[in-house]
């Protein structure tokens, strides 16, 4: 089962090194989008990138509507790559969905993960009584019903804003991603995040944590950022990067790859 | 047994008659005994307005161009009509049995039509077959279904099964995801796919997770639950998360109702008893305690009872353990029932509850220390809110409306491409082209293939120079590179060429709006030279450098002649030394502006006139492009003699425009006249002499060029200048064979504004103007934020906006391909990261950049200066510091404070002798004591060898003693030293050692810098203000020049390119400010004036407009 997963999410492992890092990627990418930084990194660890089950450049068919419910399953997909790849201590990168992912993993399985490095994070993205978390319901709503009626449309407005900052180069790649991706798993996925909600569980995550937190998210306000910092269970840092957007990775990759070391390397 | 034609035309409609009329003729051009549904296909494909055609267009495979695939279905169906074997027959070919069949096929569809349904059985008496008349569209889809038919398509990558659908749906192509699994598999067929299971076909591939346990309703949670519960240890979850209650309740419902599917086989069966609200009321309320131990009693009965695998205790939500109103003794009692229970019949009772946050877990387990083990608790994080219902999850129908304006979105390129290549490649040919070249197959294939290439290339020659007398005018020359194709097929090779034969006579008239394709010309004028490339790839060494389109555009047009006289005489190409030769020119071109710009500093050189006609040349290319040669080459060689007796140039100069008008006059000859026998001539000739000009005279120019710039590095100079004459000479360096003209330079050693400032004038020098000059800072691309001293903003300024998004790669690559003649300037090449150090050694070592995308940029025409405070053995960084007062990183540190005068009091004599000082010792006694802490700040920094450095290097030591980082809980920081981060930082500053000693090794030449004497700098600044001072002043008072401001001084004269502008400065901004001095305050001789920077406000420019007094 293991390698057929190997294959089905098209996991690679590039870089030379004694210790692993794991690159997952967020909603409506694809591991293409940590090109820009991958080279920073493979001389000094072993990198393992995937694709999440929902991303464009994997076959459609394999995404089972019935499976991917919660953000569990993608946890067992995760879970599963490392064990079929005899992983057993790494450091991960999570970007957007996957930091979650991330959160999850490390819940389940803590000794597999010697440090979660959280992009773009954000355990709830709803608001709540006393919580921010930058979407109301009626919001989410309108965003949902606005991907159903016309999903090119939809892309083409919510890449720029997405990007932030103003990157042309960054907005069309993340437009190709996000366009990669079937409608009908993108809306589905969608749902699935906005029907998560890891506060309660930030507690159980003993791995220590990095933040990496762009000054302008139009997802993740920066109180969220904070609100994780809090808690998760480990050590956490927040790293402020001085630029603007959810995908800093993509919009501003040097800057990012220096704080990713930095970060790594505590 | 064949069918007459006239027979089958029976059964057909007019439109689909004239299809096969021409399906005929298509049979009887090629002397072949029957009319096949091939010959059909190969006539629908090349009427007028081809449905099929059209069909294709939207059925092909996005993974190739259109033309290629177009080509490909040409080629294969040429291959396929070939293997028919000829006969001669004087009537009309009949229809062969498999197309009749088709005909047949096609009218029992029709009648089978529901709308045609009664029209036919209305007529009952006319029982014959013809009473159906097949329509076109109809016909087509039945020969589509011709096993050969698909063949041919199949080997050109088409699907008939897709053609047939394109054809069947006027619509772009929608749903182009599950093409490949027949028809569309999307959200119309999920449902029956999660009805019916996965169809058996379907399950070999359909999920490569199926070792995963089953699926229960799409309940992930209640999955998740049963699975804890079926585990020999920490089988009791507690479900933890903010949803985790609700989670709880749909699985106590799922339970009771007896939806089996939702827990393992083994636990199915089981039976849930909530205890929530008892516990609770027992709990807050405090009441009786008897009624707990009631139903406790009740539990352990019903527990003893039970038949199934056992009982679940649901205890609710942990809250209720927790909360502030609960009495610690009932919450216990309540405890140690539940342990009791789980004691006594391990094994059959589980405990189930839920925590609606990890925290209240901990509080828990604060009160209860051993709660975990006694309870042989499991935590289960719940995230999913809800698990959301079927209904709700599956996407909705309603997404199918959106896919109208999402296919449209898709098709658009192909929208774009598909008109064009249908009108160059569909319409093979017209009619009259056709015939000739029927006949000529004809004539080849009679003669069994024997024909050799030279044979039939010698055959179709006169018309061929025809061809490329009227071609060069039509500006299709392209398309005869489709020929090189040719040389391998035969037959396919004669008809080719009368497609081209035909698309230059005919179709461009036709088709005139292909020039409004620019994008797509050149595309295509890309891919032909690759198409040569690969044909003639023993001859064509050099075709990936990146010479201009425009000699793209050349070598493809003279191609045409040299492949005649090629293919006369049988020789190698000339490709190469032609290219080559082209290369040569256009670097000739720029010299002369060069020249131009150096002195008049005007844009009126004829450089810009070049590269706009290149540019007119590359890009719409279809006039001839020999003539825009023509054009380029006198109007190039005419501007420089007609601007010489205007200026008053220096000799050198004159000189050397003169030797550029000559060789370019000579090349514009052997552009205009007989091309193929002066190439090889010019080509060996031309180098040498070429090389030739960079001698002495050069160097020469250049030196003095360059000192003019940057008077005190002229050892440097020295060095870089006969480097440069050097490199330009021998052609061939280390590289071997293949020509390369980078050069490389390293900089070593102090004086960072006079390294820049000399790249700065190689570029202006060299390539004319300052757009060919790329400065980066390898250094900053970590800590680019943050550096803000005036130097660095001076380069920041629009630099960190061009680069944001790109990586270092990328910018490098996109520059240089924008403008191949370039000096590159990398600052801090010591400090490059990982990315940035393979890229360079690739660089220096191949002479090539691939950028991330993988494309391949030559670096051939460009210069890369590489600088570093690093040097092999001895550090020069210490290299005559001692002696001087201002240091180059203080200067390089300095920012653009405003300044201010303010006005003190000596009391004492020592003022009186030396009127005006900078005070850098001094002012800690004089100055106020606001100012005082603030510099003590400083002077805390200011370490006694190190004075001042820029802030990104104090950035680093304060990170490197680790004192920065506020977000840090205290304990990080211990073990931030053990843990393995220095390691890391070690290996990788030795491995960037190594990669530099490897680096320089590779490097040109190593350009050792002085330090710039900042004292002599500063004496002479300091004059200048004295002598303001004193005339504005007086010599009374004295003046005290805070060391801040000289800093801002000084480097402002560094990095400005013209001389005296901070005596202009003095000038203007200064003495008045001096000038509004004495009649502000009373001065007496006792007093100071005191012109310090004033950091209250933000920094600016380094030479304030205006300065505060108060």
């Amino acid at each position: 089962m293991g390698s057929t997963l190997l294959e089905a999410l098209n996991v690679r492992v590039e870089g030379s090194g004694q210790k692993v890092l794991v690159l997952a990627h967020g909603f409506g990418t694809d591991q293409s989008v940590w090109q820009r930084i991958l080279s920073s990194f493979t001389p000094y660890y072993r990198v393992i990138l995937y694709d999440l089950v929902c991303a464009g450049s994997v076959n459609p068919d394999y995404f089972d509507f019935r499976r991917y419910t919660t953000l569990d399953a993608y946890v067992d997909d995760l879970l599963t790559i490392l064990d079929t790849l005899g992983v057993d201590r790494c450091a991960y990168v999570g970007h957007s969905v996957s930091a979650m992912i991330g959160i999850l993993a490390s819940i389940r399985r803590p000794e597999l993960f010697t440090k979660l490095i959280l992009v773009g994070a954000s355990p709830r993205f709803l608001n709540d009584r006393d919580y921010h978390g930058g979407f109301e319901r009626g919001e989410i709503e309108t965003v949902l019903s606005a991907m159903e009626a016309n999903y090119a449309a939809w892309v083409s407005g919510f890449a720029p804003l997405s990007v932030g900052a103003d990157v042309p180069d960054a907005v069309r790649e993340f437009s190709r991603t996000l366009f990669n991706m079937r409608p009908d798993i993108s809306l589905f996925v969608c749902r699935t995040i906005f029907n998560s909600d890891l506060r309660g569980v930030l507690g159980l995550v003993k791995a220590p944590c990095c933040i990496i937190q762009t000054a302008k998210d139009a997802s993740v306000p920066a109180s969220v950022a904070t609100y994780l910092k809090d808690h998760l269970g480990g050590r956490n840092t927040i790293e402020e990067l001085l630029t603007d957007g959810h995908l800093p990775h993509l919009s501003a990759p040097t800057l990012f790859a220096a704080k990713l070391r930095r970060a790594l390397s505590r | 047994m064949p069918t007459p034609v006239s027979v089958a035309r029976q059964c057909l409609t007019p439109e689909a008659a004239h299809a096969l009329d021409e399906a005929v003729g298509v049979a009887r051009r090629r002397g072949h005994g029957q009319t096949t549904s091939l010959h059909a296909v190969s006539a629908l494909l090349s009427l007028p307005s081809s449905t099929l055609r059209e069909a294709c267009a939207r059925a092909r495979n996005s993974a190739y161009s259109p033309r290629l695939q177009f080509k490909a279905l040409d080629l294969c169906l040429s291959v396929s009509l070939d293997r028919v074997a000829s006969t001669q027959l004087s009537d009309d070919p009949p229809v062969s049995n498999s197309l009749m069949a088709a005909i047949k096929r096609s009218q029992a569809n029709q009648r089978r039509q529901p709308e045609n349904f009664h029209l036919y059985h209305q007529i009952p008496n006319q029982s014959s077959i013809s009473c159906v008349k097949v329509e076109l569209q109809h016909l087509i889809l039945s020969i589509l279904d011709d096993p050969v038919v698909s063949r041919v398509f199949g080997e050109a990558g088409f699907r008939s099964s897709e053609i047939k659908l394109a054809m069947v749906r006027p619509l772009p192509q929608l749903l182009r995801y599950s093409r490949s699994r027949g028809p569309p598999l999307f959200l119309c067929n999920l449902s029956e796919y999660s009805d019916r299971g996965p169809a058996p076909a379907r399950r070999s591939f359909a999920f490569p997770f199926s070792g995963f346990p089953g699926f229960c309703g799409g309940d992930e949670n209640c999955r998740r639950i049963g699975e804890v519960m079926n585990r020999n240890k920490g089988r009791n979850p507690l479900l933890v998360g903010v949803c985790a209650y609700s989670a709880l309740q749909s699985f106590t419902e799922a339970t009771e109702k007896r939806k089996d599917s939702v827990l393992p086989v083994e636990l199915s069966g089981l039976n849930v008893i909530c205890i929530e609200n008892d516990v609770s009321e027992f709990v807050t309320e405090n009441s009786d305690k008897g009624s707990v131990c009631l139903r406790f009693g009740e539990v352990g009965s019903m527990l003893q009872q039970s038949l199934g695998p056992g009982l679940v205790v649901n205890f609710g939500d942990l809250k209720a353990f927790v909360s502030d109103e609960a009495s610690g003794e009932a919450v216990s009692h309540v405890v140690d029932q539940l342990t009791k229970l789980l004691e006594l019949h391990a094994g059959k009772v589980w405990l189930i509850g839920a925590a609606a946050s990890y925290e209240s877990y901990l509080k828990f387990v604060n009160k209860f220390p051993s709660i975990e083990k006694d309870w042989d608790l499991q935590l289960l994080p719940i995230t999913s809110l809800r698990p959301p219902s079927m209904a709700e999850s599956y996407p909705r129908s309603s997404l199918m409306d959106s896919f109208v304006p999402f296919g449209g979105f898709f098709s658009t390129p192909s929208d774009l491409k598909v008109p064009f290549s249908s009108s160059y490649r569909c319409i093979p040919r017209c009619h009259q082209c056709n015939e000739k070249c029927e006949q000529e197959v004809i004539d080849v294939s009679k003669e069994g293939f024997t024909a050799s290439i030279a044979d039939q290339s010698k055959s179709s020659l006169p018309s061929w120079l025809q061809m490329t007398e009227l071609g060069t005018n039509k500006g299709l020359d392209m398309k005869t590179k489709d020929d090189g194709v040719v040389l391998g097929a035969k037959v396919t090779g004669v008809q080719k060429k009368w497609d081209n034969i035909c698309h230059r006579l005919h179709q461009t008239q036709q088709f005139p709006e292909a020039n409004t394709f620019p994008t797509l010309l050149g595309f295509q004028i890309v891919e032909d030279k690759k198409e040569n490339t690969d044909n003639h790839s023993s001859h064509n060494t050099d075709a990936s450098s990146s010479e201009t389109n425009c000699v793209n555009v050349d070598s493809s047009t003279s191609m045409d002649v040299q492949k005649i006289a090629t293919l006369q005489s049988g020789g190698p190409f000339t490709v190469v030394s032609k290219a080559k030769n082209e290369s040569l020119l256009s670097k000739q071109w720029e010299k002369p502006s060069k020249g131009e710009d150096l002195e008049s500093g005007g844009l009126n050189s004829p450089r810009s006139l070049s590269n706009s006609s290149v540019g007119d040349g590359s890009g719409t290319s279809p006039t001839s492009a020999t003539s825009v040669t023509t054009d380029l080459g006198l109007g190039i060689c005419s501007s420089p003699t007609s601007d010489k007796p205007k200026k008053s140039i220096n000799k050198n100069l004159v000189e050397l425009s003169h030797e550029f008008s000559g060789c370019l006059s000579a090349d514009v000859d052997l552009v205009n006249g007989n091309i193929s026998n002066r190439l090889t001539q010019s080509s060996s000739c031309s180098s040498p002499d070429y090389g030739g000009q960079f001698g002495p005279r050069e160097f020469k120019t250049l030196f003095r060029a360059l000192t003019q710039r940057v008077g005190w590095q002229d050892e440097a100079i020295c060095v870089i200048s006969q480097t440069i004459a050097c490199c330009r000479t021998r052609s061939e360096k280390r590289h071997g064979a293949s020509l390369r003209a980078d050069i490389w330079f390293n900089f070593i050693g102090p004086d960072r504004f006079g390294k820049k400032k000399i790249a700065l004038a190689l570029a202006e020098i060299l390539h004319g103007s300052r757009e060919h000059f790329i400065c980066m800072d390898l250094s900053s691309q970590d800590e680019m934020i943050y550096s803000n001293s005036i130097f660095d903003c001076q380069e920041m300024n629009g630099y960190d906006v061009k680069f944001r998004g790109k990586t270092l790669v990328d910018y490098l690559a996109g520059e240089l391909s924008k403008k191949p003649w370039s000096v590159v300037f990398l600052e801090n090449v010591d400090k490059a990261d990982v990315p940035a150090q393979n890229l360079l050694s690739q660089a220096i070592r191949t002479g090539k950049l691939s950028d991330s995308h993988g494309r391949e940029i030559s670096i051939n025409n460009a210069m890369f200066v590489t600088t570093s405070t690093f040097s092999k053995g001895k550090n020069l960084r210490t290299f005559g510091r001692e002696s001087s007062n201002y240091s180059e990183e203080r200067i390089l540190g300095a920012k653009g404070w405003p300044m201010q005068i303010r006005i003190g009091h000596a009391f004492g004599d020592n003022t009186k002798s030396q009127n005006i000082s900078v005070s850098d010792t001094m002012r800690k006694d004089i100055s106020s004591p606001t100012f005082f802490n603030k510099r003590k700040l400083i002077g805390g920094n200011e370490s006694p060898g190190q004075p001042e450095i820029s802030d990104m290097a104090k950035r680093a030591h304060m990170t490197s003693t680790r004192h920065l980082d506020l977000n840090l809980p205290a304990e990080e920081i211990e073990v931030r030293d053990t843990d393995d981060g220095n390691s890391d930082n070690n290996s990788i500053s030795n491995n960037s050692k190594a990669w530099l000693q490897d680096f320089f090794d590779q490097v040109d030449k190593t350009v050792v810098f002085k330090p710039f004497d900042f004292d002599a700098l500063a004496d002479i600044l300091l004059k200048e203000i004295k002598k303001s001072f004193h005339k504005i002043v007086g010599s009374d008072c004295s003046l005290d020049i805070d060391s801040k401001v000289m800093d801002q001084l000084l480097s402002a004269a560094c990095i400005s390119d013209r001389n005296r502008v901070v005596e202009d400065w003095v000038e203007r901004v200064l003495s008045r400010a001096f000038a509004e001095v004495p009649k502000r305050y009373s001065l007496t001789a006792h007093s100071i004036v005191k012109l310090s920077t004033f950091e209250e406000l933000a920094p600016g420019v380094c030479l304030p407009p205006r300065i505060i007094l108060n």
